[in-house]
C-alpha cells in the first residue's frame, strides 16, 4: 500500500513537470527539431503535381545537411491526399493532433486546401506557400495563411494583357476547371478583358472526372476563338490541345503556370505543346540564375529519387518554401507561431527562385498582406520543351 | 446539322472503348452472374506491362502489344484460380467486394512499379492525327478503336453461339450443377472466361492509353462501360455494344445542346433510368428458375 502509494505521488510529480515544461515549448518545436507538414498528390488525377512535395523534401534535406536551421533540423512530414479533399483533411487532423505540426508548407491544389484552411486557421497553424494560385487564400486575409503563389486571377490577367495588347487577338475563350482554381482564372480573363471592352467568346467547363473533351472542343472550335486559355488539369490542357489537332482548330492555346513544366507537357502530348504560351512564376529550369543551380546541385542532384526530373513542379516545391525557411531563420532561437508571424510580416521584395515576395502587417480587410508574390512572366514552348522568354518578370494589378 | 452529325460521329468514336469494357464485363457476368469491378485495373496492369516492354526493354511494337495480350489472358486466369475460385462459398456481394478488393490492389501495384505520374505510350498511331471526311472528323486511333471493337463483338458471337468452349460458358451460367453432370468442367470454364475478358479488356486499355496514361485511367472508361452493359442488359453481347454506343451519342449530344457541365454524370442518369424502367436492360433474356 506504501509503494503504491510512493508510485503515485512519483506519477503525480512527473506529470506536472510535463506540463510545466509544455507551457512554454511550441507545438512541433523541440530544442533540436521543427516539425513541418505537406500534403500532395502521388497518385490520383493531379500526380503529375505530385513532385512539388517531393522538392519541398530534397530542399529540407539540403538544409539539414548544411546543419539545419539556428541548430534545428527540419522534419519534414508529407502524404499522399491523391488529391482527394477528404484525404487531405484526415491526413492533416491525422498529422496535426498526432504528431503535431510547427506550421504546414505548399499543399497542391484549391479543393484539398480548402478542406483544411479553416481548420488550421481555427488552431492558429501557419500555413505558407498554398499550391495553388487561388483568391481564397487571401480574400478575406487570414493571419496565419501567407500565399506565395501568384493569383490564377493575375497570371489570366497577364496572359490576356499580352494576347491583346501583343499579339492583336480580340476572340479569346477558355477552358476552365469546373472548380475555383478554373473560376479563379476565368474571373481573371473576365476582368481584364472587360477592360479592352472585349468579351470572352465561349465559357467552356470540364469537370476533373470528364474523359471525353471532344464536345468542348466543338465549342471552342464554333467560337473560332483566336486564342484559347486552359485552365484545367494536365491530363485535360493534353487532352484540349491533342484534340484541336485532331479537329484541325489552329488557335494560340494559352495556360496557367500549372501547366508550364515544358519538357513534361510535350512528352505527355507527343509534341503537340508546342507553340503553346504560359504564365510562369519561378525561373526557367535551364536558367542559370547561381540560386537556381545551387537548389539544383545540392537539393536534386543528392535527394531526389531515381527517374526524377528537374522541372519547374520539382522546385516549385523550394519556391513554396522558401519563405518560411527564412522566416524561420530570421526567428532565431525563438521559434513560436507568434515570432513566425512577424517574421514573415518583415519580409519586403524577398527573393528566392521565384518573383519577388513581400507581405504587411495583419489588415483584415487588406487581401494584399498575405498575397506575397504577384510577379509572373510569359513564356512560349519551344521545339524539345525549350522555353522562349516572352516578357520579364512584371508585377500584375 | 453538321454539328449533329459530328457529335454523332464523337458519340461513336468514344462508345467503341466503353463497348470493349462493357464486353469484357458481360463475358464474366454471363457465366458467373458477378459484375467484376476489377476490369478496368486489370486493363490498366496489362497496359503498363506493353508500356515496360516498349520503353524499358525497347521490344518492337509488333511483340509488346501481342506479349500484353497474352499477359492479360495469364492474368485474368490466375486472379480467377488464386482468389475467387478460394472463396469459402461466395454470394455475389461477396464476390462484388473481392472484384473491389483486386481492383485496388492492382492499382497500387501499378502506382508503385511505375509511378503515378502521366507516361507517354509509344503507340504507332498518333492519337492527334485525324481523318476529314468532308466536314466531318474523326481521329485514326478511334477508327482502329472502333474496327476492334466490331471485330470482337463478332468473334465473341460466333464464339458463343457456335464454338463448344462457347456453349459450355453458356451452360455454365445457366446452370452449373447440370453443366458438371453433363461432363463439363466448369471451374475451367470459369477461368477460361476470366481469361478472354481480361483479354478483351486489355485491348480497350491499350486503344485508351495513347491518350492518357496513368494509374487513373481505366476508372471512367470502367464506370461508362458497365453502363452501358447494364443497358444492355448484362449478359448481352450485342447489348452492351449498342448501350455503350447508345450512351457515347447521348453523352456527346448531352454535352453539345443541353449541358457541358453534367455531361459525365449522364451515364450514371441512364443507369438508374433503365433500372427503373427497364430492370433487366435492353436485350436481356432472362432466365426463370422453377421452385
Amino acid at each position: 500500500m506504501k509503494r503504491q502509494g510512493w508510485v503515485l505521488l512519483l506519477a503525480g510529480v512527473m506529470l506536472l513537470i510535463g506540463l510545466v515544461a509544455g507551457v512554454g515549448a511550441e507545438e512541433g518545436v523541440t530544442a533540436t527539431e521543427i516539425h513541418i507538414g505537406q500534403w500532395g498528390p502521388q497518385t490520383g488525377p493531379a500526380a503529375a503535381w505530385g513532385s512539388v512535395a517531393r522538392g519541398t523534401d530534397a530542399y529540407f534535406k539540403m538544409i539539414n545537411e548544411r546543419g539545419g536551421i539556428n541548430g534545428r533540423k527540419l522534419i519534414h512530414h508529407m502524404f499522399d491526399d491523391a488529391y482527394n479533399p477528404a484525404k487531405t483533411k484526415a491526413g492533416v487532423k491525422e498529422l496535426q493532433e498526432g504528431t503535431g505540426m510547427f506550421a504546414w508548407v505548399s499543399g497542391v491544389g484549391t479543393a484539398p486546401g480548402l478542406a483544411v484552411r479553416d481548420y488550421l486557421m481555427e488552431r492558429g497553424v501557419p500555413w505558407v506557400g498554398p499550391s495553388a494560385g487561388s483568391l481564397h487564400w487571401v480574400d478575406p486575409p487570414h493571419k496565419y495563411l501567407f500565399a506565395v503563389y501568384p493569383l490564377y486571377a493575375l497570371e489570366a490577367r497577364a496572359l490576356c494583357r499580352y494576347a491583346v495588347a501583343n499579339m492583336g487577338k480580340q476572340k479569346i475563350a477558355i477552358i476552365y476547371q469546373n472548380d475555383d482554381y478554373g473560376k479563379n482564372g476565368l474571373k481573371g480573363a473576365r476582368e481584364e478583358l472587360a477592360r479592352h471592352g472585349i468579351e470572352l467568346v465561349a465559357e467552356v467547363p470540364v469537370n476533373v472526372t470528364d474523359s471525353d473533351l471532344k464536345p468542348h472542343v466543338m465549342k471552342l472550335k464554333k467560337s473560332n476563338a483566336e486564342v484559347v486559355l486552359l485552365w484545367t488539369t494536365v491530363r485535360h490542357a493534353v487532352m484540349t490541345v491533342g484534340i484541336s489537332k485532331a479537329m484541325r482548330f489552329q488557335t494560340q492555346f494559352m495556360s496557367t503556370s500549372t501547366c508550364s513544366d515544358f519538357p513534361l507537357m510535350m512528352h505527355i502530348s507527343k509534341g503537340a505543346w508546342e507553340g503553346v504560351i504560359a504564365a510562369t512564376f519561378a525561373e526557367l529550369p535551364d536558367s542559370g540564375y547561381p540560386l537556381l543551380q545551387t537548389y539544383k546541385q545540392e537539393a536534386f542532384d543528392q535527394y531526389a529519387a531515381k527517374g526524377e526530373r528537374w522541372g519547374l513542379f520539382y522546385y516549385a516545391g523550394i519556391v513554396f518554401a522558401e519563405p518560411l525557411v527564412e522566416a524561420i531563420r530570421r526567428c532565431g532561437d525563438d521559434v513560436t507561431r507568434e515570432r513566425l508571424v512577424q517574421e514573415l510580416e518583415s519580409l519586403k521584395d524577398f527573393k528566392g527562385i521565384s518573383g519577388k515576395i513581400s507581405y504587411k502587417p495583419f489588415d483584415p480587410n487588406d487581401p494584399s498582406c498575405r498575397q506575397g508574390q504577384s510577379q509572373t512572366f510569359l513564356v512560349q514552348c519551344m521545339a524539345g520543351g525549350k522555353a522562349k522568354q516572352l516578357t520579364d518578370w512584371a508585377t500584375i494589378d | 446539322m453538321i454539328d449533329f452529325i459530328q457529335m454523332l460521329i464523337n458519340g461513336i468514336a468514344a462508345g467503341s472503348s466503353y463497348a470493349l469494357i462493357g464486353l469484357a464485363m458481360v463475358i464474366i457476368y454471363k457465366t458467373s452472374e458477378v459484375p467484376n469491378f476489377a476490369q478496368g485495373e486489370m486493363a490498366l496492369i496489362s497496359t503498363y506491362v506493353a508500356y515496360m516492354l516498349l520503353e524499358q526493354h525497347q521490344f518492337p511494337s509488333y511483340l509488346a502489344f501481342p506479349l500484353s495480350l497474352v499477359f492479360a489472358v495469364v492474368l485474368g486466369c490466375i486472379l480467377e484460380f488464386t482468389i475467387l475460385r478460394r472463396a469459402k462459398e461466395p454470394n455475389v456481394l461477396g464476390m462484388i467486394i473481392i472484384t473491389i478488393g483486386i481492383e485496388m490492389i492492382l492499382m497500387g501495384l501499378v502506382s508503385w512499379k511505375f509511378g503515378a505520374e502521366q507516361k507517354s505510350m509509344p503507340f504507332p498511331i498518333s492519337p492527334y492525327d485525324s481523318v476529314m471526311i468532308g466536314d466531318f472528323f474523326v481521329s485514326t486511333l478511334e477508327v482502329l478503336t472502333l474496327v476492334v471493337a466490331l471485330c470482337t463483338m463478332i468473334v465473341l458471337f460466333l464464339f458463343f453461339r457456335y464454338s463448344r468452349l462457347g456453349m459450355a460458358m453458356k451452360a455454365t451460367q445457366q446452370n452449373p450443377m447440370a453443366a458438371r453432370i453433363m461432363g463439363i468442367r466448369t471451374r475451367r470454364i470459369l477461368m477460361a472466361t476470366w481469361g478472354i475478358s481480361s483479354l478483351v479488356g486489355a485491348s480497350a486499355g491499350l486503344l485508351l492509353s495513347p491518350v492518357i496514361m496513368q494509374p487513373y485511367m481505366m476508372w471512367d472508361p470502367m464506370l461508362k462501360g458497365f453502363a452501358a452493359a447494364v443497358m444492355g442488359g448484362m449478359t448481352s453481347l450485342p447489348g452492351a455494344v449498342f448501350g455503350a454506343y447508345l450512351l457515347g451519342i447521348i453523352e456527346n449530344l448531352f454535352g453539345g445542346y443541353i449541358s457541358i457541365e453534367f455531361k459525365s454524370v449522364v451515364a450514371f442518369a441512364v443507369i438508374v433510368l433503365m433500372l427503373c424502367i427497364r430492370p433487366s436492360g435492353l436485350f436481356a433474356r432472362h432466365y426463370v428458375k422453377k421452385v
